[in-house]
């Protein structure tokens, strides 16, 4: 490596941090944190007894799991304007990345639910809990801890799927790669260090897991 | 205090319960012995209506339920008879991320709006009382069998239920363990505890039960003391059962 090459990595690096933590993170976070909920929900309507919201729960995890990410999201920001909805990057990539991970996690919190025994749920009826109660203190605090490491796949995963945002004209860590390029000309240097910021942020999410998935593992041998 | 008339449930095709009628007295116990797979669990079940029956009919004290294989019992209906009901499992099922305080607790911080202080305190009391004041901060993973079992049995009195059933409580447990169990259950006949227990435990029904019912193939084979039930039967079938559990027990 020459000096000019080395001169270039050192100045990319403070912009690629700073796309880094305020533009991929909120976006992984934002996207995450609803696509859980959104998750949660689509679960337990899938584990509910009513039909009509069972099938547009399927329908709409089965729309989603079926066409690219990529896809979707030029539909979301180049494709709705055409009729009148015109969208901000982060809005349209939010949007986008909440439906991704609330279809896939979806099904990871309603293989977490199916998990627990159904003891639990008859040991939660008996002291008479109605459903919710026994879904809220009893189901669902021991499923999330089933689906700790699963949902740490997700989110590990959509951290390196804002990738995709770029060609959306959200200028993360990839784009600001991209836009450095333009001007250095040195794609390999510039691309190989995007990667190692992606690689960094998600090794700081594994050692995150681990602490999480020991306080969780507090009340069970396991 | 209970009273279940003509109860039948069925499994798909299968009958389980083919037209059951029992009593139990306040403050006595009903032990309900009888072989595998005669429907004794289905029908503690039927109790508090873990198992919905399909037809007869079920009263605790003044709350009434009638079945009917399509009639839906009203949601408030089921869950005022398992608030006045405590159940006790063959497998404990305990809430494993809650300490032994907590699962205690629960019930009566959830569902009966209790102040927690309040249900602590009754929580410490009940578990010193079945002889586990030194564990009220124990997860259930760090319990034996045993104790799990009297932690589940604290459980269900936390609510202050008017009966408590039991489903086999010793039978998951090593045999050094079961009579501690069984001397919680005994204690809590001595103090008045309307209580309906199945059990394999010949010995200790003899001793516990008020009255006896020997179930068979969905049916009430013998109905009485324990000394009527267990003694003097003339039923064939019923001496086929007693004289094969005690080739097993004793
Ligand atoms: N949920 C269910 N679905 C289908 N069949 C069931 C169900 N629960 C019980 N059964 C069947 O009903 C019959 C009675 O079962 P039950 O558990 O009440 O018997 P039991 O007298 O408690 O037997 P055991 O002494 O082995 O516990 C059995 O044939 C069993 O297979
Ligand atoms: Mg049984």
């Amino acid at each position: 490596m020459d000096d000019r090459k080395i001169q270039i990595f050192l100045d990319s690096m403070l912009p690629l941090l700073k796309a880094g933590v305020a533009f991929t993170i909120p976006l992984a976070v934002v996207s995450f944190i609803l696509g859980l909920l959104l998750a949660v929900l689509t679960a337990l309507i899938r584990l509910s007894p009513w039909t009509l919201p069972k099938l547009i729960a399927r329908f709409y995890v089965w729309i989603i799991r079926g066409t690219p990410l990529l896809v979707q999201l030029f539909i979301i920001f180049y494709g709705l304007p055409a009729v009148g909805i015109i969208l901000d990057p982060f809005i349209a990539a939010t949007i986008g990345f909440t439906l991704s991970v609330g279809a896939y996690s979806s099904e990871i919190v309603r293989a977490a639910i199916l998990s627990i025994h159904k003891g639990q749920w008859e040991a939660a009826f008996s002291v008479g809990m109605t459903r919710g109660q026994a879904l809220r203190r009893v189901i669902l605090p021991q499923a999330a801890r089933v689906s700790v490491p699963p949902l740490s796949n997700s989110f590990i995963s959509l951290v390196k799927d804002t990738s995709l945002a770029a060609t959306i004209t959200y200028v993360e860590i990839f784009k600001t790669a991209q836009q450095i390029t333009a001007t250095t000309y040195e794609p390999l240097l510039l691309y190989c260090e995007a990667a190692l910021f992606y690689l960094l942020f998600c090794s700081v999410l594994s050692v995150l897991q681990n602490h999480l998935e020991k306080r969780l593992d507090r009340y069970s041998a396991r | 205090m209970i009273e279940i008339r003509d109860l039948h449930k069925s499994f798909g095709p299968l009958q389980v319960l083919k037209g059951v009628d029992l009593t139990v007295e306040h403050g006595k116990v009903l032990v309900i012995i009888g072989p595998s797979g005669s429907g004794k669990t289905t029908l503690l079940r039927c109790f508090n209506l873990l198992e919905q029956p399909d037809q007869g009919s079920l009263a605790l004290a003044d709350l009434k339920l009638n079945f009917t294989a399509s009639g839906k019992i009203p949601q408030r209906s089921i869950l005022a008879l398992r608030q006045r009901t405590g159940m006790v499992f063959q497998s404990y099922n305990l809430f494993p991320h809650m300490t032994a305080l907590g699962n205690v607790m629960e019930g009566q911080v959830t569902v009966q709006k209790r102040p927690k202080e309040e249900a602590r305190k009754r929580g410490m009391e009940l578990l010193a009382k079945v002889g586990l004041a030194d564990k009220v901060d124990a997860y259930p993973h760090q319990l034996s069998g045993g104790q799990q079992q009297r932690v589940a049995i604290a459980r269900a009195m936390a609510v202050e239920p008017e009966v408590l059933l039991f489903d086999e409580p010793t039978s998951a447990l090593d045999p050094e363990l079961v009579g501690e169990v069984l001397k919680v259950i005994k204690q809590l006949a001595a103090e008045g505890m309307t209580m309906v227990i199945v059990t394999h435990e010949m010995k200790f029904a003899a001793d516990v039960a008020d009255q006896i019912i020997l179930m068979d193939d969905g049916v009430i084979l013998e109905q009485g003391t324990p000394a009527e039930v267990l003694e003097h039967t003339t039923n064939p079938r019923a001496l086929q059962f007693l004289n094969r559990i005690s080739g097993e027990d004793i």
